[in-house]
């Protein structure tokens, strides 16, 4: 049965995961970049303290942060429905991962950003910025390379939690272990399917720290390490 | 005194309290002190005694809890927002840590304040790198603060506070991150800017080099209050309070400790005599012979003005025939005990 069928199976499954763990992992930074914003800002020592705020958001995030993902999908099964109109397949499996991803992205978000210098946040202060400046031009460009670090960190708990939702309906890698692997026995669909997740994985990873490395003007190439500063006014 | 209209930042009564729910701190106690357009200011202070919060009350970076801030006749506390953020584009601030956006090059850091005013990003990169140029840095406008040293990063900050024109330009500590020759350079740095550009420059130190290098005025800040403030040479050659005398002569405490009974004397020079061997002197026309505790001279606006501990002889007299000497000398001198 292996080779054609086996091919058909694990691309159809392959392009699954794809498909749930882009979308996810897009709409949980939909929602979860603006939510980690927030909670940056209205930190007590961020630009617009807010104890309320920070704290009704803060404990709504630690709340879903908290309820295991597979628990999280089956509760919210009405929910899924309201917005996809069914509660199996990868597409309804989307919900419920972004309300369980969100809640991880926006608490990466608030730690990257927070992370950014205060000393930078205050001279842009003193040059008379908005609050809306300082965020985009300052907080987020700054925390950059540490927010792509953390975009590759969601993705691969997004894919994790998508190859779980395999196993009620979800579709996708996750699904063909659990129904090849484990409810028919065929161990060795399962492990191709493990190792592919972890290629994935793996991969993500990589180009993550690759664009990070990338895009931080904080790391230089030795070479062109700062010179002395011998020079003189004229 | 000179009349108000002169003074481009005039602060009255302020007051800074800050309160975590349990525990107040006063970091600021009722300051007074203007600061005239055109000059270099200097605060001088040791650390804890509220200098970041007294300059971080000039642009409002901290709100007062009473008293009121003038800049450049603006009531900095009254304003709304948008004046708030208009008025502080006028005043440029540079920090101990330089502050500057990592992940911008130098051009593109001088950019930023311009791009945060509106300024069209073509006149901004023209402006930008003129700036730059000025500071001394016009090769070296596509490089990335982290392959800069410290006194060229804060070359940068320096041009990226003058980029909107300020009339004030606010320095925290701004060379206490960099080595003395380096300092140097920077110090003289902002006195070319004082002059070309006649930005009135507020420097918060707590290094007496900074101060005597090129301030014109001083305010010495101890506690959260100023306790003493005038000419820089006039508060230099004569601290009044111990919090001067600490910042001033910083081995006063030291010499007290081994002074053994016997009658201590602080010389100050006024710069007119210390070409003179005015200690060699006294000792060869009183015939009795002192020991020099400490000796600290600094070059001050030109001028050499100094103090010197000396120990006085046992022999009641010829210790008087000394003070009497330097009466006649027109030294002036504290006497310890
Ligand atoms: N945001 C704050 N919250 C609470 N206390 C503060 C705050 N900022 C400053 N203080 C307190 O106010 C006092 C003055 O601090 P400030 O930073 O102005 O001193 P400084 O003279 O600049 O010292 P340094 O030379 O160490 O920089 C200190 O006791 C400090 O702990
Ligand atoms: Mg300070």
């Amino acid at each position: 049965m292996m080779d054609t069928k086996l091919l058909t199976l694990v691309g159809s499954g392959f392009a699954e995961s794809l498909y749930m763990t882009f979308f996810a992992t897009l709409f949980s930074y939909v929602i979860g970049l603006p939510i980690g914003l927030i909670l940056a800002i209205t930190s007590p020592e961020g630009i617009k303290p807010s104890r309320e705020i920070n704290f009704g958001l803060g404990a709504v995030v630690n709340f879903l942060r908290s309820v295991p993902f597979i628990i999280l999908a089956v509760a919210i099964i009405p929910l899924t429905r309201l917005v996809t109109g069914t509660s199996i397949g990868s597409t309804a499996a989307i919900v419920p991962l972004v309300v369980a991803a969100a809640p991880l992205v926006a608490r990466s978000v608030e730690s990257s950003v927070k992370g950014v210098d205060s000393g930078v946040i205050e001279a842009a202060r003193s040059m008379g910025a908005t609050t809306w400046q300082i965020i985009k031009k300052v907080m987020l460009p700054e925390a950059l390379p540490s927010l792509i670090t953390g975009l590759a960190s969601a993705t691969i708990t997004v894919l994790g939690f998508s190859a779980m939702a395999g196993a009620f309906g979800g579709g996708g890698l996750g699904a063909i272990a659990i129904n090849y692997g484990y409810y028919r026995g065929q161990s060795d669909i399962m492990y191709v399917m493990v190792i592919l997740l972890v290629l994935m994985v793996q991969i993500i990873q990589k180009i993550g720290d690759r664009m990070s490395v990338r895009v931080d003007k904080t790391i230089r190439e030795s070479g062109s390490a700062a010179p002395e500063d011998n020079n003189t006014e004229h | 005194m000179a009349d108000s209209i002169n003074n481009i930042i005039q602060i009255s009564g302020l007051r800074k309290v800050f309160s975590d729910g349990t525990k107040t701190v006063t970091a600021l106690d009722g300051i007074s002190l203007e600061v005239r357009q055109g000059e270099i200011f200097g605060i001088i202070g040791l650390s804890g005694a509220g200098k970041s919060t007294l300059v971080r009350c000039i642009n409002l970076l901290e709100t007062p809890t009473e008293g009121s801030v003038i800049v450049d006749g603006k009531d900095m506390a009254s304003l709304n927002e948008a004046d708030l953020l208009e008025a502080r584009r006028k005043i440029g601030m540079i920090f101990q840590g330089f502050n500057l956006l990592q992940q911008r090059s130098a051009l593109e850091n001088v950019c930023f304040p311009l791009e945060i005013a509106g300024v069209k990003k073509e006149d901004a990169k023209v402006r930008a790198a003129s700036l730059l140029e000025t500071v001394g840095l016009g090769d070296r406008l596509d490089a990335y603060p982290s392959q800069l040293s410290g006194g060229m990063q804060q070359r940068v900050a320096i041009a990226r506070a003058l980029a909107n024109e300020p009339k004030v330009l606010l320095c925290d500590e701004a060379t206490s991150a960099l080595d003395p020759k380096t300092t140097l350079q920077i110090l003289e740095l902002l006195q070319k800017i004082n002059k070309e550009f006649g930005v009135t420059i507020v420097v918060i130190t707590h290094e007496m080099k900074v101060i005597e290098r090129i301030c014109s005025r001083v305010a010495i800040l101890a506690e959260s209050r100023v306790v003493e403030s005038g000419e820089v040479s006039e508060v230099f050659r004569h601290p009044k309070t111990s919090a001067a005398k600490q910042l001033i002569f910083p081995q006063g405490e030291k010499i007290e400790t081994f002074r053994g009974g016997k009658r201590l004397l602080r010389l100050a020079f006024d710069g007119t005599t210390t070409d003179q061997p005015i200690v060699a002197n006294m000792v060869l026309s009183c015939g009795e012979a002192v020991s020099i505790l400490a000796a600290d001279t600094k070059l001050i606006e030109g001028k050499t003005v100094g103090q010197m501990v000396l120990q006085l002889p046992e022999n009641e007299s010829a210790a008087e025939r000394m003070l009497a000497y330097l009466d006649q000398e027109n030294i002036s001198y504290t006497e310890g005990e």
